[in-house]
């Protein structure tokens, strides 16, 4: 077959597919529904029923159709539980070199980020994916728009609200 | 601008670095620029906890042609969160239900504690403190045994009590050893007054004391700000061996076997704390001796 290339049947595409896409799906779904355990079980879930319709799905499809079976998992969990965004043990801080800074300051950064987390967490959903995937994930806001199908003006937009959000949020330092 | 309502994007343009110089300029000069900055330095500061890919592209392979049973998934998932609850628990337990705390370090093991006006104290291994946490305000004593290093908040007296002798404070950062016959006190920050016996002496920043089993007692002047410890290092200045092995037996929770050796041959150097494998041989190669790590990882046998 001269597309077997192009399909999600050959193991090598499939993996390097994987590979590829499975980290954003992730953090997508994780910033979504508010569960990072649970995001990782959909995407298992996701990417194991797009093996299993491999011949239905050509390469180019793939990205698409996992992302909107892993949302409609997603979504028809959230029906049956109401998940607040979990932030504590998913969100971790880069590790940085070793400080000299007193015990006093890092505190008050600790606490700092402590209240930034929950900030984020208390996000409308859609202004904490954007917020998050533009900055955990590195993310552009072209290639968030494209991920759920809506125009960059639009994500700019939920980008400068959820900025707003924060900073009423936190409050004065 | 900020303030301009109908920029909806403004803030989405400054975070993605699209300003022009003269907007960026004027935005920073806005009272509101530090918090959004800070709010961005924090953001950027944040990350995911690890994604093993393999194990998931594994764990997928394996799961391939068989259709999922999504109905049995939460009792699957049960388990991480009843950890969760567990650790929570012990936690809460360990700093709110026990009134005389006592805490201990195991072998290798620091830990840190913060008192409930504040002040810090950090435990070297196999180290054991006690203090009474309703009565705190007013009797500000820990009893130790074993080695720690203290931050203490201005207040009443703080005092370490241990079996060789008190160390009373009388500014902040200071650290004590206390073991069978070793009493060690070291001020890193305003005064301490130390009292073992009938002795008494005040230690201001960069002074040491020490007694050793009944020999007199010694002080020495220094310059580190804090013990090497903290940062994974023990170190010695002329002591007798036999207490640098017992801090590689705890620091490691190895034995060693001395055999006829005499350990009071005095020592002075460091190990790292964290690589078994060069502290022996620091260890024993300035010494001279030969050593044998066994088959168990918890014996050290010395060959003469």
């Amino acid at each position: 077959m001269s597309d077997s290339k192009n399909s999600t049947c050959d193991e090598q595409a499939f993996d390097h597919f994987f590979k590829s896409h499975a980290k954003l799906l992730r953090s997508y779904l994780y910033y979504k529904f508010g569960d990072l355990d649970q995001a990782e079980d959909i995407v298992q879930d996701a990417f194991i029923k797009l093996w299993n319709n491999c011949a239905k799905v050509p390469l180019d499809k793939a990205k698409s159709y996992v992302y909107t079976v892993a949302t409609n998992l997603g979504i028809s969990i959230a029906r049956h539980q109401q998940v607040k965004f979990k932030h504590q043990n998913y969100i971790t801080q880069r590790k940085t070199d070793v400080t000299n800074e007193s015990p006093e300051f890092v505190m008050l950064e600790k606490e700092y980020m402590e209240k930034l987390k929950n900030a984020i967490a208390d996000l409308p959903e859609r202004q904490r994916e954007v917020f998050l995937l533009n900055r955990i994930d590195k993310k552009t806001y072209r290639e968030i728009a494209e991920l759920s199908n809506v125009s960059v003006k639009a994500i700019e937009k939920l980008m400068h609200k959820a900025l707003l959000s924060l900073r009423k949020k936190i409050g004065d330092i | 601008m900020l303030d301009n309502k109908n920029d909806d994007i403004f803030l989405s343009r400054w975070i993605n670095g699209e300003l022009s110089p003269e907007e960026l300029r004027e935005f920073q000069s806005h009272p509101e620029y530090k918090h959004y900055a800070k709010i961005k330095a924090g953001a950027d500061a944040l990350d995911l906890s690890e994604y093993d890919i393999d194990t998931a592209l594994n764990t997928i392979k394996s799961g391939k042609q068989t259709s999922i049973d999504s109905n049995q998934k939460p009792v699957i998932k049960f388990w991480p969160y009843a950890a969760v609850a567990a650790s929570i628990a012990i936690i809460f337990g360990l700093f709110f239900f026990n009134t005389n705390d006592s805490i201990s370090s195991s072998y290798g093991e620091q830990l840190a504690v913060t008192l409930p006006d504040g002040s810090e104290m950090i435990l070297n291994a196999k180290s054991e403190v006690s203090f009474d946490k309703n009565d705190w305000e007013n009797n500000r004593t820990v009893s130790l045994d074993g080695e720690a290093y203290f931050k203490v908040k201005k207040g009443s007296t703080f005092t370490v009590h241990t079996e060789n002798g008190n160390v009373t404070v009388l500014g902040t950062e200071f650290s004590v050893d206390s073991q069978a016959s070793l009493f060690k006190a070291v001020c890193f920050e305003g005064k301490v007054r130390v009292q073992s016996g009938q002795e008494q002496i005040i230690l201001t920043a960069g002074k040491g004391y020490r007694k050793i089993a009944k020999s007199a007692s010694e002080n020495w002047v220094f310059e580190a700000l804090e013990p090497s410890w903290i940062n994974n290092i023990s170190s010695f200045r002329s002591v007798p061996v036999k207490y640098v092995f017992k801090e590689l037996e705890e620091q490691y929770n190895i034995n060693i076997e001395t055999k006829q050796l005499d350990t009071s041959i005095i020592y002075t150097g460091t190990f790292p704390n964290n690589d078994i494998d060069v502290a022996l041989k620091t260890v024993f190669s300035t010494l001279g001796l030969q050593y044998q790590l066994l088959q168990d990882n918890k014996t050290v046998v010395l060959d003469n």
